[in-house]
């Protein structure tokens, strides 16, 4: 059994060489035992992409499906057992999450709209028709690169302020408890992140950890 | 007077007795609730229904709530909880071959009750050493008591859960088929699906829930904060009625009853004969082949079942903080008491002439056998609270408790360049 992490790591690594194969066919992962719907997405993408369909595949051979084919979308039936198997593996690899697109017959399905904020890239809903298929998968590619965008932004930024609160706070403890100046304490963890290649709020991290430590 | 519409989401899993006794023997009808009940296949869904008001409330897991008030899912500060479901219930079962190999490689450790994973770190051991592939081992969701339970049980052993193993996520109904079908060498689910597997002779139950950790909450009844502030006597209504039915399904009288209505096709689906034990506790499988009677094995009421400790919660938090999913910067008590609402659950007791609790928050882990619980509107008879390895947890030590495991995700990514730098600053 191989294991997924690595692939996908693999995948990440890869990114690069398949960025400059722009002209490649869109690769797409179908999940929907609704045969009549599958078949229509298929026809809707038949020029457009490489259509996976993966029905009644389900759990970790899902898994092991998606690490092969490294899929460009995920179409996906709202209601798919394997839905939570892929929430998983978005968690594990979070550096490499998939745009998913899902289908959803609901009364309310305007509600949905919070869904979609909350990182799926497109509800469709009935009345989907073979043309209409390209468009909104389009689309949801389109949306997803602006939402993982703005995502990956607003994680910096708040490692950012995380890592500056818990510097200037190893600061202040080699100021008082080793009677260091201010310049001191920062240039002394700034060697020891170049000498060990480790980012500076690890340092801090680990200067506020052993001087608690010694107090306590 | 006017009955109120409500819809209900629900797993196919024998926890869903008392939402099914509710239904089927009119109890929301008494309270002027029309409910309708919807079954989910997927934990995701069933999220994404309750948030996007497809449904009004869910059997839901009680991490999946308490993710949600520490701003983790994706539907952050949405849900909250007033009322358990059921305590303990989900068990560890492996595949015959990983089962032989324990038995072949550590014959001695697998004749402690209850089984310690030793005998399976033995196994991974050997494994890594001759260069076989990790194990795999299932679990049902990111944030559910399997998963943290399942951990537990690993990391107890020295297994790093992390790293020594693969763990993959698999819906419950699905587990038997990924073990027959070999994707997978073991897994923790609720029941019928690890009774299942033993009855087809497809695997060994090693290890309850139970018996790592006995008294451990597993569903609650999730709503929406909104919802909740919004239809305060509905909600009210709907703990009532739930009460009464757990009051009901905990006599041991009446759980082969419940039994056969969650066994019919609109519940679980699933043979009586695979369903009957998981309510009953009788002739449960645990230690790989013993079979034994196990009283506590699902709790739906005594002991305080349906109450919502902000303690649970808390330990839920410590094991997310354990794991990576949280950073131990988390606000404990603002997300334990915005996850869980006992107030709301006091209320409805109290108008039941219900024993309820009047404290939030208890010691975990500190009691060996059974004791009463004082701080109570009367006296509560409690049951055993103990994790496997003796651990205790004190909400009120939460940093010297998380301090006290070796193997997390947090400490492992910290702990290389300590000493190093400890060198450096003496």
């Amino acid at each position: 059994m191989t294991s997924h992490s690595k692939q996908i790591d693999q995948a990440i690594a890869n990114k690069g060489q398949q960025d400059s194969l722009a002209a490649a066919p869109l690769r797409v992962l179908l999940i929907d035992d609704l045969p009549e719907r599958a078949a229509l997405v298929e026809q809707g993408l038949s020029d457009a992409a490489i259509v996976h369909t993966a029905n009644q595949v389900h759990g970790r051979a899902l898994l092991d499906l998606i690490a092969e084919i490294q899929p460009d979308v995920i179409i996906v039936d709202c209601y798919s057992p394997g839905r939570d198997s892929i929430e998983s593996l978005r968690t594990v690899a979070q550096n490499n999450p998939k745009p998913i697109v899902m289908f959803v017959e609901e009364e309310n399905p305007s509600g949905f709209q919070q869904a979609i904020d909350a990182g799926v890239s497109a509800y469709v809903v009935d009345g989907l028709t073979p043309k209409r298929v390209k468009p909104v998968i389009d689309v949801a590619i389109a949306r997803f690169k602006v939402m993982d965008g703005l995502r990956t932004e607003l994680k910096k930024t708040k490692d950012d302020l995380a890592a500056r609160k818990v510097i200037e706070k190893a600061k202040g403890m080699l100021m008082h408890k080793r009677g260091m100046t201010e310049d001191e304490a920062f240039a002394a963890m700034r060697t020891m992140s170049q000498e060990r290649g480790s980012p500076m709020k690890d340092i801090a991290e680990n200067v506020i950890s052993i001087l608690g430590l010694l107090e306590g | 007077m006017n009955q109120h519409n409500l819809a209900i989401g629900f797993a196919r899993l024998s926890d869903c007795a008392v939402l099914t006794v509710a239904k089927e023997r009119g109890l929301f009808e008494k309270y002027n609730l029309n409910v309708t009940l919807k079954r989910y296949k997927s934990w995701a869904a069933m999220r994404d229904g309750l948030a996007n008001k497809v449904i009004d409330a869910a059997n839901m897991l009680a991490p999946m709530v308490v993710a949600s008030a520490a701003g983790i899912s994706p539907y952050p500060e949405i849900f909250t909880s007033s009322f358990a479901f059921n305590l303990n219930g989900n068990a560890i079962t492996v595949s015959n071959a990983l089962f032989q190999s324990m038995q072949h490689i550590s014959p001695d450790t697998m004749l402690r009750r209850p089984l310690s994973a030793h005998g399976l770190k033995h196994v991974v051991d050997v494994r890594k050493a001759t260069g076989q592939p990790k194990l795999v081992f299932a679990h049902v969701y990111h944030y559910s008591m399997h998963a943290y339970i399942l951990k537990y049980w690993l990391a107890s052993a020295g297994i790093d859960p992390d790293q020594d193993v693969e763990l993959v996520v698999i819906p419950p109904s699905q587990m038997v088929d990924s073990l027959r079908a070999g994707q997978i060498d073991g897994y923790c689910v609720g029941e019928p699906w690890n009774n299942t597997a033993v009855l087809a002779g497809l695997g060994h139950t090693l290890i309850t829930s139970s018996e790592i950790w006995s008294g451990h909450i597993e569903k609650v009844l999730a709503v929406r904060h909104s919802w909740a502030n919004q239809h305060e006597d509905i909600h009210l209504a709907l703990i009532k009625a739930l009460l009464e039915a757990a009051v009901w399904v905990d006599s041991p009288n009446n759980r082969l009853t419940a039994a056969q209505m969650i066994a019919s096709a609109e519940y679980v689906d699933a043979p009586l004969d695979e369903i009957v034990s998981s309510l009953t506790g009788k002739n449960r499988q645990t230690g790989g082949n013993l079979r034994q009677d196990m009283p506590d094995f699902n709790v739906f009421h005594r002991y305080a079942a349906n109450f919502p400790w902000i303690s649970q919660a808390k330990w839920i938090l410590t094991q997310m903080v354990r794991w990576g999913q949280l950073t131990d910067d988390v606000e404990f008590d603002a997300a334990a008491s915005s996850a869980f609402q006992p107030e709301i659950y006091r209320k409805a007791a109290a108008e039941l002439n219900i024993a309820a609790p009047t404290i939030n928050e208890k010691v975990e882990g500190a009691q060996e056998h059974a004791w009463v619980l004082k701080e109570a509107t009367q006296p509560i008879a409690m049951g055993a609270n103990q994790f496997i390895d003796g651990r205790v947890f004190n909400p009120a030590e939460i940093n010297s408790y998380l301090n006290g495991f070796s193997n997390s995700s947090a400490s492992r990514a910290s702990e290389a360049s300590k000493t190093d730098i400890e060198v450096q600053l003496n």
